[in-house]
């Protein structure tokens, strides 16, 4: 994997020491989840805070906003010390932070939002709403955004509102800005815009720290990287002097050789999945899928591949029954059956596996255990005249913890206790129980850290090695180009073409998946079929 | 299986923070029980709380409350509520002295009846909120006002008298099994709660139902894309609240010889109450019904012993109040840590 060299080498190491976080130590009763960590910022760099999840990078953050204090440790900003007491403090020292989760208020509008806290008033005491709007239309200027102030927020795109933060940060003239994650929700567009903005503000001597589990993002943006691991500061060096594998062993502590499985000679089966002329009119706010053909074979891993918002999470939505078939028209059929799911209930039936984008949300019952989770699909192979087998059961959920690694205490310690990798694996656990010949997978690897990304990548070919048929949707398209056969890109609600293994890179995929225009397609979507 | 996990001590402090908010209605009560024997006045050197007839007394006042509250341990287990309760049990209650009364269908019939309507009261919760996407809430709510209509409307707004042909009454005299108490001690509406409880709580343990019940609870989007069905899962609840609720409606009119439209006032709070103070999250998906059970005991103990001291029935109120949030602060202290 080569990796571009930073867009401005020079501005490493250059600028004046912004923010200097020595020996900082965070101890919760029992856990030590910062030990000695040092972190140092430069005005005029973005700096990559990298680590597993559970490394520390998070706690780090909270102490630089105030929401924790540290236990050990001094920060400095601009040489002179600071202990911000809470996010307001820090804002008003210069430090400021964007996170996933907004603290934004959806039913106030943009320039509510934006002065929030910090109302312009009168003399007597009134909001001076005329001078907020036009304050709050300036600064919005300046990072592009041109939307009209009286807005409410919640129509807003993610991207939007985390501009509209971005801008806030310029405006209170924020010193250090610190982004958690704030690409994850955005298309390859919002994501080039925000790097744009953010290399402006570097330019303008902000010093940045940027967080993200998406390492081509990490190496295009960061001048500088620091690794933790464990609580730990591990090393930090110009992003220049890295390479992806040494970031990657630095991360998890030991080499990954195999991050990616080496390729398995592809055994063709059966046509497991074939969809013809699909045709899916959703409910409101989401996309519509215009005249999808697709098909995937036994043993083969087929990728789905496009902007956020192409249509891949209704895909696989539609042919695993969520969306009624009032919905949607055309033809999808299991092992050369014409089929129509009427609910999951019917899919899970004819041998479909689902895994869905949001694991919190849509796949696991979080206060439940683990067991219990696993078995959710496919408790019925444990029941008998009514009763379920529960010891039976608990043999088959040892099994199915063994054969995917599932690191939890017991199979009755509740799901959401365990790390977001290993709550990944009991959702494929789920599913590896119930057997399916058709792996749907949405973002199997979102948001989960290197080393259980690397062991979902070996059971996706696993599954495939043992003849099921997998479809896999994905952001992450390094993924995509390592694991599957073929890929079709989507765009629009269409698949905007079909690339082979060979054919297959970055590029490809990305002109394919811009090929068409926001709202829908000029051209014939058929002429677009490269394969 | 890992066991560097739960060697540390943060996770295993979650783990029996756990297990306290499981067993919370245990503990509490023990304690309640230990305070009881504790503070009672003695008499002729006997502890009139130990005695076991003021012992099976509290059981055959608890039973009613403990009946419900199994049924609202499922609907608060899916996540929903049910605050059509007392008006349901009052509409019950009046059926089952209309029917004694003033048909010759019987006792046997007279009892399925009752537990048909509640199924129908239950049915229809479930299948609005299920159908047009109410909160059950609101649905509930509509239902409280709605049943206890129908009840004044029905049987014409008076209590209706319920006594036994032998004491010059019109019921027949088997209705009465429910005064009865096994082997002359446990009252037989006692002996009804624990049965329930006993097969509901088997039924959660070892039937896909139960399972799916947890389940749809604890996500209700994992619980279908995993092929639960989940509205049947809802709507079946409901109904079967429905039935506990008439079934105590049953027990309730034997036991006064009455069966009055305004009966059941705010027992939907007292189910809810020995739910959550059972340890159930109001969230769903979490909780027991032998919790349950052991929330409508204490509560029915912590009266028992106020009313032996010649405390005012005010304080109960104030009592029972604070508990729930005792026992609500307990679960958010256990999602803290």
């Amino acid at each position: 994997m080569p990796v571009p060299p930073p867009e401005s080498a020079a501005a490493v190491a250059d600028g004046p020491i912004r923010l200097s976080a020595r020996g900082i130590g965070k101890r919760f009763p029992g856990v030590v989840a910062l030990d000695k960590v040092d972190l140092t910022l430069r005005g005029g760099e973005v700096h990559a805070l990298m680590g597993e999840n559970g490394a520390g990078k998070t706690t780090l953050l909270k102490i630089l906003t105030g929401i924790y204090t540290c236990d050990d440790g001094v920060i400095e900003l601009d040489g002179h010390a600071v202990r911000p007491r809470d996010p307001r403090d820090a804002q008003r020292l210069g430090i400021s932070i964007i996170h996933q989760e907004l603290n934004q208020v959806p039913e106030l509008s943009v320039y509510e939002n934006f002065f929030l806290g910090r109302e312009r008033r009168h003399a007597l005491g009134w909001l001076d709403r005329s001078a907020m709007r036009e304050e709050a239309r300036r600064w919005l200027a300046q990072v592009g955004l041109a939307l009209d102030p009286d807005r409410p927020l919640r129509g807003l795109r993610v991207a939007e509102r985390q501009l509209l933060e971005i801008a806030k940060a310029i405006s209170i003239d924020a010193k250090v800005l610190l982004m958690d994650e704030p690409t994850t929700a955005l298309s390859g567009d919002e994501v080039r815009q925000m790097f744009r903005i953010t290399r402006g503000l570097r330019d303008r001597g902000m010093a940045i720290v940027y967080i993200s589990h998406r390492m081509d993002e990490v190496f295009e943006i960061a001048d500088r990287i620091t690794v933790l691991r464990d609580g730990r500061f591990v090393d930090s060096r110009a992003a220049g002097d890295y390479t992806r594998d040494a970031l990657i062993t630095q991360m998890v502590g030991r080499p990954l050789p195999e991050f990616f499985p080496p390729e398995t000679p592809a055994v063709r089966g059966a046509e497991l999945l074939r969809v013809r002329g699909l045709n899916v009119v959703p409910r409101t706010g989401k996309q519509s899928l215009t005249d999808i053909n697709l098909h995937v074979s036994a043993g083969e891993v087929v990728g789905l591949a496009g902007l956020l918002g192409a249509g891949r999470t209704e895909l696989l939505e539609a042919v695993f029954g969520v969306c009624p078939p009032s919905m949607w028209s055309g033809d999808i059929a299991i092992d050369g059956e014409r089929k129509v799911f009427h609910s999951p209930r019917d899919a899970i039936a004819a041998g479909l596996g689902f895994v869905a984008e949001d694991r919190k949300g849509q796949s696991l019952a979080l206060g439940r255990p683990v067991g219990e989770n696993v078995t959710l699909a496919g408790l019925a192979r444990f029941v008998s005249g009514g009763v379920i087998r529960l010891r039976d059961e608990a043999q088959g959920i040892d099994a199915a913890v063994r054969a995917l690694r599932i690191r939890t205490p017991s199979a009755a310690t509740p799901v959401g206790l365990l790390s977001g990798g290993n709550q990944q694996k009991v959702v494929f656990a789920r599913h590896w129980l119930t057997q399916p010949r058709i792996f749907l997978l949405d973002e199997p690897t979102q948001g989960i850290d290197v080393g259980a990304k690397a062991e979902i990548y070996a059971l996706v070919r696993e599954l495939a090695g043992n003849g099921a048929a997998v479809l896999l949707a994905s952001s992450d398209m390094p993924e995509l180009l390592a694991l599957c056969d073929r890929i079709l890109v989507m765009c629009a609600g269409r698949i905007a073409g079909e690339l082979s293994r060979a054919q297959a890179s970055q590029e490809r995929i990305l002109d394919l998946a811009t090929r068409f225009g926001h709202g829908g397609a000029q051209d014939d979507p058929r002429k677009a079929t490269t394969a | 299986m890992n066991s560097t996990l739960l060697a540390r001590p943060a996770f295993r402090k979650q783990v029996l923070l756990h297990t306290a908010v499981r067993f919370q209605g245990f503990l509490g009560l023990l304690i309640v029980f230990l305070l009881g024997v504790a503070l009672a006045p003695v008499k002729d050197e006997t502890n009139l709380f130990l005695d076991v007839t003021n012992q099976m007394n509290i059981l055959r006042y608890v039973a009613e409350t403990g009946i419900i509250a199994i049924g609202m341990t499922l609907v608060i287990l899916v996540g929903e509520i049910d605050l059509s309760v007392g008006a349901v049990l009052a509409f019950g209650a009046t059926l089952t002295a209309h029917l004694l009364t003033t048909t010759q269908i019987g006792t046997l019939l007279t009892l399925i009846a009752v537990l048909i309507s509640g199924a129908a009261f239950g049915f229809v919760n479930g299948a609005v909120s299920s159908a047009f996407r109410i909160p059950s809430f609101v649905v509930t709510l509509a239902m409280m006002s709605f049943a206890r209509g129908l009840a004044r409307l029905v049987f014409g707004g008076v209590a209706i008298p319920l006594l036994a042909i032998s004491q010059g009454g019109a019921a027949p005299e088997d209705a009465f099994f429910v005064n009865l108490r096994l082997g002359g001690v446990l009252p037989v509406p006692a002996l009804l709660m624990f049965g329930v409880a006993i097969v509901a709580s088997l039924a959660l343990r070892y039937t896909p139902f139960g399972r799916h019940v947890y389940a749809v609870g604890g996500n209700p989007v994992a619980a279908h894309l995993s092929g639960v069905r989940v509205e049947f899962t809802k709507v079946l609840v409901f109904a079967l609240c429905g039935v506990l609720t008439a079934l105590a409606a049953f027990v309730h009119a034997i036991q006064l010889n009455q069966g009055a439209p305004n009966d059941g006032f705010a027992y939907e709070l007292n189910a809810i109450a020995a739910v959550v103070i059972g340890g159930t999250s109001l969230q769903g998906g979490i909780g027991t019904v032998a919790g349950a059970v052991a929330g409508a005991w204490m509560l029915g103990m912590i009266d028992n012993i106020l009313n032996l001291n010649n405390v005012q029935a005010d304080v109960q109120l104030l009592i029972k109040g604070a508990l729930i949030v005792v026992a609500v602060a307990l679960q958010r202290l256990q999602r803290r840590a």
